[in-house]
Order: structure tokens, then C-alpha cells, then sequence
């Protein structure tokens, strides 16, 4: 194990995380905080926020990087929209993020559920805004219809790593088609922002990560978010480098520079962490 | 009233987790909330909050020791 560099240093309050985990224990709900072992649990859960992971927690695909655990899926819970918008409600959120395993063994990948979601939340908490973490659904448009006319404020879709190491990081999925995902969004529907975001440590050079930032500008992604990959145990890929804060404040100034609406850019920035502050940022600049 | 300190578990997974270092030192006063310990984890290092406020009378484990998740690794004398 590599030694971890002061700055990836987090809080653990057991107490604030016991509490969330009864709250998902009793509503029988995941959250892609735990699954994935997410060092900013103890400080999202002491602020009582939570990403939650709907379709169960055995993901279909098994990527390097990925703690969420792979293989046999279980049933899909047709109680688990209303039970997601029940905890938002619970835990008085106003941002809510939704994210879930990849289920390519679903006929609609799970897009469906997706929309059911999204509608038993606003249904029961109407003002607060939505954000999907969606897969790629194999790029099929007509699931992407599906949670698209559910009207999510943000739809995310992460491409994860740049083009250059998918065989590696990514070995079941496609750049381009992560690419084309987000640019149908857009087309689709161009109220819906559009957020992506990669690892960064695994290898990758400045230039690569600033191909994806081009790449992603050109399909219309209005937010993009950069964090440090974390090895979650020795199975797993190897981290190639802790890249430095200043780095990471550099890949924020030129994103934004480039054009996105608001870039977050720090060793811990997850895709969900602060997603709230990411589109109120955007938003107090004017530029929603 | 003295209260047993537990190494926690962080993860679903963690067995057992390395202690990075004791943020204070027998016979000093620890406050709820303050940072008793640091773990080092796969992913990071986390800072655990005590969830008692007195004195931190004993410690079992050094630094770099590797301790099995719940294993008792301190007392605080809460009086």
C-alpha cells in the first residue's frame, strides 16, 4: 500500500453514520457510498446527504476501478421508488442523487425504474431537484427517452478514465459510446444539464485529460468533475500517482476556462460529492 | 463511568484496519467530537471522532499496529 498523502485525510463520526445506515436498513434501500466504500461517507452522511444506488447492489460489469460487487443480480424492488422518495423526504434533502449498478441483463438496462424513481421523488418532494448518475445503457436511445421524459434536473453519466486507458480501467465500456450518451441528452433535451467526470491517477497525462475535457465540451456537457482514484482493496487496479491539489486546481481553472459551466476538481471530488453546491454554483453565475 | 473504545469497522469489508496515529496521549482531557485516532484505510485515512468526552485513560495498540475491526483499543474515563 502506497503511503496516503496528508491531503486524503477524512472525518469518521460513528455516530452520523450509524444513523444513515438504519435509515436505508429499515427503508431496505443501497447507497453507492457504502457499496463503493466512498471516503466521503463519514462527512456526507454527518450532513445527512447520501447518494443512493437503486437495482440492487451486484453490478453486471466489472470494472477495475469499482468496489461495488459483481456478478448474480438480484430482482429488481418495485417498492424501492417510493422508499427512495420516502428517505429524501426523511432526510429532508433538497438535492437528491440517484445513481445505480449497470443492469445489462434488463431489457430496458433499468431505464424504466429509473423514471419511476425520478417521478415517486418529485411526487413526494416536489422543489427538490434530481440528479441521475446514469450507465451507458448500452447507448440505447429509446431507454434513454424513458428517463429523459422523467425531466431529471442533471443527467450524469460518467466516462471515467480518458479514451487512451479504457482497456485497462474501463474494458466493457466505450468512450465513444459514453460520448454519444451525453450528446443524445443534450439534443434531446437541452434544459436537462449534462455532467461527466473522470479519476485521475491511473496513468493518464495532462493532455489526455484535457482530450476528454474537449471531447466532453464538444457533446454540450455543461458540468465535469475530476477526483483522485482510490484503490478500494489490493484486487483492484494499482493508483499510479496521488496527483497534487495544485494540479487539481489547474484542471479546474482550464475546464472552466475551456467552457464548462462549473468544473470540480479536488483529490476527493466524487461525481455526487457536493453535487448540490455544483449546480447552485453554476447557477449564481448566471449560467442557468 | 469508564467506556471501552472499539477499533471501528468503516466498511462493509474492512476485517481489520492499520492505526495511523493517536491524536491524543493518556492522562489528556478528550472532548466529544475531537479526533481521538486515525486509521489508515485502503482508500484514505480517516480521522475517528471520539464519541466521549473525558479522560483518555489507557491505550492497547500503537501506532502501526493492525487491529482487527471492534477489538478494544482504549479507555476513556468518562467521571
Amino acid at each position: 500500500m502506497k503511503k496516503k498523502p496528508e491531503w486524503l485525510k477524512v472525518s469518521y463520526n460513528k455516530a452520523a453514520v450509524e444513523e444513515v445506515n438504519r435509515l436505508m436498513a429499515k427503508l431496505k434501500l443501497n447507497t453507492v457510498c457504502k457499496e463503493a466504500n466512498c471516503p466521503n461517507l463519514g462527512e456526507c452522511y454527518k450532513k445527512k446527504t447520501a447518494t443512493f444506488m437503486i437495482l440492487g447492489r451486484t453490478c453486471t460489469r466489472n470494472c477495475r476501478f469499482c468496489n461495488v460487487t459483481s456478478g448474480a443480480v438480484e430482482p429488481v424492488d418495485p417498492k424501492e421508488p417510493q422508499h427512495l422518495a420516502e428517505a429524501v423526504k426523511e432526510l429532508d434533502l433538497n438535492h437528491v442523487v440517484i445513481t445505480s449498478v449497470t443492469r445489462d441483463d434488463l431489457k430496458d438496462g433499468g431505464a424504466g425504474h429509473f423514471a419511476d424513481t425520478i417521478r415517486a421523488v418529485r411526487e413526494l418532494n416536489p422543489g427538490v431537484s434530481i440528479e441521475v448518475l446514469i450507465p451507458d445503457l448500452q447507448g440505447v436511445q429509446r431507454d434513454l427517452d424513458r428517463i429523459i421524459a422523467a425531466n431529471p434536473d442533471v443527467i450524469n453519466h460518467n466516462v471515467e478514465t480518458v479514451r487512451e486507458l479504457y482497456s485497462v480501467v474501463r474494458p466493457e465500456a466505450d468512450y465513444d459510446r459514453s460520448m454519444a450518451v451525453l450528446e443524445y441528452v443534450k439534443k434531446q433535451a437541452p434544459h436537462i444539464k449534462t455532467k461527466t467526470g473522470i479519476m485521475v491517477g491511473l496513468g493518464e497525462t495532462d493532455e489526455q485529460v484535457y482530450q476528454v475535457m474537449d471531447d466532453s465540451l464538444k457533446v454540450g456537457c455543461d458540468i465535469f468533475t475530476i477526483g483522485q482514484y482510490l484503490q478500494p482493496s489490493p484486487q483492484h487496479l494499482e493508483v499510479k500517482a496521488y496527483v497534487i491539489p495544485e494540479k487539481f486546481a489547474q484542471y479546474k481553472k482550464i475546464g472552466e476556462a475551456k467552457g464548462f459551466h462549473y468544473v470540480a476538481s479536488s483529490p476527493l471530488v466524487r461525481s455526487s460529492y457536493r453535487a448540490e453546491e455544483a449546480l447552485k454554483e453554476g447557477k449564481n453565475n448566471d449560467l442557468y | 463511568m469508564k467506556k471501552n473504545i472499539q477499533m471501528p469497522k468503516l466498511s462493509e469489508q474492512m476485517e481489520s484496519g492499520v492505526l495511523a496515529s493517536w491524536n491524543k496521549e493518556v492522562g489528556e482531557v478528550v472532548e466529544k467530537g475531537e479526533v481521538l485516532f486515525e486509521i489508515e484505510m485502503d482508500k484514505v485515512v480517516s480521522e475517528v471522532e471520539s464519541m466521549e468526552s473525558g479522560v483518555l485513560e489507557a491505550v492497547f495498540f500503537e501506532e502501526g499496529d493492525e487491529i482487527k475491526a471492534d477489538e478494544i483499543i482504549a479507555v476513556i474515563n468518562c467521571d
